[in-house]
């Protein structure tokens, strides 16, 4: 019983990551754009179809992980100089009505080019195989999928922490005017920003499709996860999204074990419980 | 004109005038028959409401004149929610006057649209699961089509116990509400029997759809068959996330209650590849009637018939033919419908007078290798096929 607990433990740590990598652009949005963006699950699933597409077209999942994300990317960059910018200002509320809007104008889309049925993505040759343990199995694509967010996780870090661009976004975010004094097109900036966390919630789309597909309702199951992952960490908070998303995953696969049928129930416990305790989260700010 | 005249000519005019409405409805319909499709359009389940439409709309064109004149067809989009579902539909009774009802995926929403059918003494006719459908919250006007939980059980894990006699240790994975615990019981039971070990179950939300760690628990269990008892989309997440972990490699799987060839479409052959599946139809059922289905589905749509689509048109055909019997819409169109038998998809299928359950078969398919398919929808080969159902004592209901 206790190589189960143990089992889980690593599945959810496993889990964790995906759930990091799916969180991770929508916290950096609002972290630093102070921007709610509902329309990432529908970004998210964007990336899932545009991968089925390129592997259907030429069978090489590894350029749909290259395509897929700047595709989405692209769209987020156009998407945001025609509409989002405008409402940076703008009250949150109105920011949530714009987003949904976008995410149903997505989905709908999404339906008229791909149609009402779900799609299937082959896991990538030479993933394909599972890593044994004992009774117990572990796919190596999602072993693939933590080391790969991991990864992603470093960059993201080094971006916003180590870099000229990262500093001056976040300078951005802090002061907007001071910053466009000193001679820097902040907007540019932001449109940027904007680009790559939606981007980001392409590539959790693209590493996703083999597990999960990419069915027409795929952005809602998703934005849920993230956002609850979010509030975990603290909206904004890049460290937050990592244990954000490593602590759902483990309550979830853990409870799994221990009681089954509340173990997505349990997620929002422990969103209840962080908000309790800490009503910004983890290491949200007020 | 003087002014008696003149009242009394108005008083005629306007008594005339008031009247025509009703006239020209009368007129109407007597002209043509009114068939509500209620169909999931939108929402999550819009992918099974579209075909299911595709099904009725096929059949309403392919009758052509009923009593006179074309039918008239009209969709009522549930949007999946079985609240909206009972709401259009009462609108549909008290501002259109409509009677024949004919869909509902969703239990939940079937359940309830019975009821308000029931009110009217109107008919309909549903594909959806619960056993309470024909069971302990049937009525005079609700008819099902597919086979309830306890087909489905004993159409597919009998038969594979039956084939894999050395597979003793079973697990479940199962959603739980009333379905999903029906589906389980019934599995149980048939454990019981056949003297096979359930060496455990993994309940889960209706919300769930990340099944890693109830595959998991299917490993720690270490079992020769992990029965799968959800459906939809659930049941394609856990059978996608059940290749990847490779349990088909480890166990025997079988999906008792699939969606047929489009969540197969879905899913593709490498996952399905060797997983057993249970299904209400299949395209390849050698039976006059689906012959000739699956040439009009193809010369209408160019595709082959699903599920939702064979479901819907024989529901909408024997309803229309029902109708034609009764020579209208009328309480004695309940009664053409009980007992009645006719050629269907599966087969001579025969509507129970007792419960309003359609005897028909289940099938259990397998399937297959990409090497080993004919064409793209050559996706599963029938295993075994057969009808089983409660008897009428059993199931609990009590006509009102």
């Amino acid at each position: 019983m206790l190589n189960v607990y143990l089992f889980q433990v690593l599945n959810g740590l496993g889990l964790g990551m995906i759930y990091f990598l799916i969180s991770v652009g929508l916290t950096i949005i609002f972290g630093l754009l102070n921007f709610v963006n509902f329309a990432h699950g529908a970004f998210f699933l964007l990336g899932s179809y545009l991968c089925y597409t390129v592997v259907t077209l030429t069978g090489n999942f590894w350029l749909s992980l290259f395509v897929a994300p700047l595709g989405v990317a692209l769209l987020a960059w156009i998407t945001e100089q025609v509409l989002i910018k405008r409402a940076y200002h703008l009250p949150h509320t109105f920011q949530i009505l714009i987003t949904l809007g976008m995410a149903l104008i997505i989905r709908e889309a999404s339906i008229m080019i791909w149609g009402p049925i779900g799609k299937s993505v082959p896991t990538p040759a030479g993933l394909d195989g599972v890593f044994r343990l004992g009774s117990f199995a572990y796919p190596e694509y999602r072993l693939f999928m933590i080391v790969f967010a991991a990864v992603i996780g470093l960059l993201l870090w080094f971006l916003l922490e180590r870099t000229r661009f990262g500093a001056l976004v976040r300078a951005g975010s802090e002061d907007t005017e001071t910053v466009s004094l000193l001679g820097t097109n902040i907007f540019k900036l932001f449109s940027l920003t904007f680009a790559l966390g939606v981007g980001l919630a392409g590539v959790a789309g693209v590493l996703s499709a083999p597990i999960r597909g990419a069915h027409p309702f795929l952005g809602e199951e998703v934005l849920g996860i993230a956002f609850v992952v979010v509030v975990i960490g603290g909206m904004g908070s890049f460290t937050g999204a990592l244990v954000g998303g490593l602590l759902v995953g483990l309550v979830q696969s853990l409870m799994t074990t221990i009681w089954p049928q509340g173990a997505s129930l349990m997620i929002y416990g422990a969103m209840a419980a962080v908000i309790m305790l800490r009503p910004y989260g983890l290491f949200g700010r007020s | 004109m003087d002014r008696r005249t003149f009242l009394k000519a108005s008083l005629a005019a306007s008594s005339s005038l008031l009247a025509a409405p009703a006239l020209v409805r009368n007129a109407w319909a007597a002209d043509a028959v009114s068939l509500y499709g209620v169909k999931s359009m939108s929402g999550a389940f819009a992918s099974y409401g579209k075909f299911a439409n595709m099904g009725s709309e096929l059949a309403i064109k392919q009758y052509g004149n009923l009593l006179g004149a074309p039918v008239r067809y009209t969709t009522i989009d549930t949007e999946g929610n079985a609240g909206k579902a009972v709401r259009k539909v009462q609108e549909a009774i008290q501002q259109d006057n409509a009677r024949l009802f004919q869909g509902c995926t969703l239990s939940s929403s079937a359940l309830a649209v019975g009821k308000e059918v029931a009110k009217v003494n109107g008919v309909f006719m549903t594909p959806a699961g619960a056993d309470e459908l024909t069971g302990v919250e049937c009525n005079r006007s609700t008819f099902r089509w597919s086979a309830a939980t306890y087909g489905a059980i004993n159409q597919t894990v009998r038969p594979l116990i039956e084939l894999l006699p050395k597979a003793k240790r079973w697990y479940t994975i199962t959603p739980q509400y009333v379905f999903g615990d029906a589906l389980l019981s019934n599995a149980q039971a048939i454990f019981d029997e056949k003297g096979i070990e359930h060496v455990g179950n993994s309940y889960h939300s209706l919300q769930e759809q990340e099944f890693s760690g109830y595959l998991t628990n299917a490993m720690a269990a270490q079992p020769d068959v992990l029965l799968i008892l959800n459906f939809g989309g659930q049941s394609t997440s856990t059978l996608r996330q059940a290749v990847n972990f490779g349990l088909h490699k480890q166990m025997t799987i079988l999906v008792a209650w699939s969606a047929g060839l489009d969540q197969f479409q879905t899913l593709g052959s490498d996952v399905i590849e060797g997983v057993y599946l249970g299904a209400q139809y299949w395209h390849q059922v050698d039976t006059p009637m689906n012959k000739e289905l699956v040439k009009a589905v193809k010369d209408a749509y160019g595709i082959t018939p699903n599920y939702p689509l064979a479901a819907d048109y024989i529901m909408t055909k024997v309803m229309l033919d029902a109708v034609k019997t009764s020579g209208g819409v009328s309480e004695k169109t309940i009664s053409a419908l009980e007992g009645l038998t006719y050629e269907g998809p599966t087969g001579t299928e025969t509507i129970r007078k007792g419960d309003h359950q359609v005897l028909k078969s289940y099938y259990l398919l397998k399937g297959k290798a990409a090497s080993a398919m004919k064409d793209a929808d050559d996706l599963a080969e029938i295993i075994s096929s057969g009808r089983s159902f409660p008897s009428e004592d059993a199931v609990g209901c009590k006509m009102g």
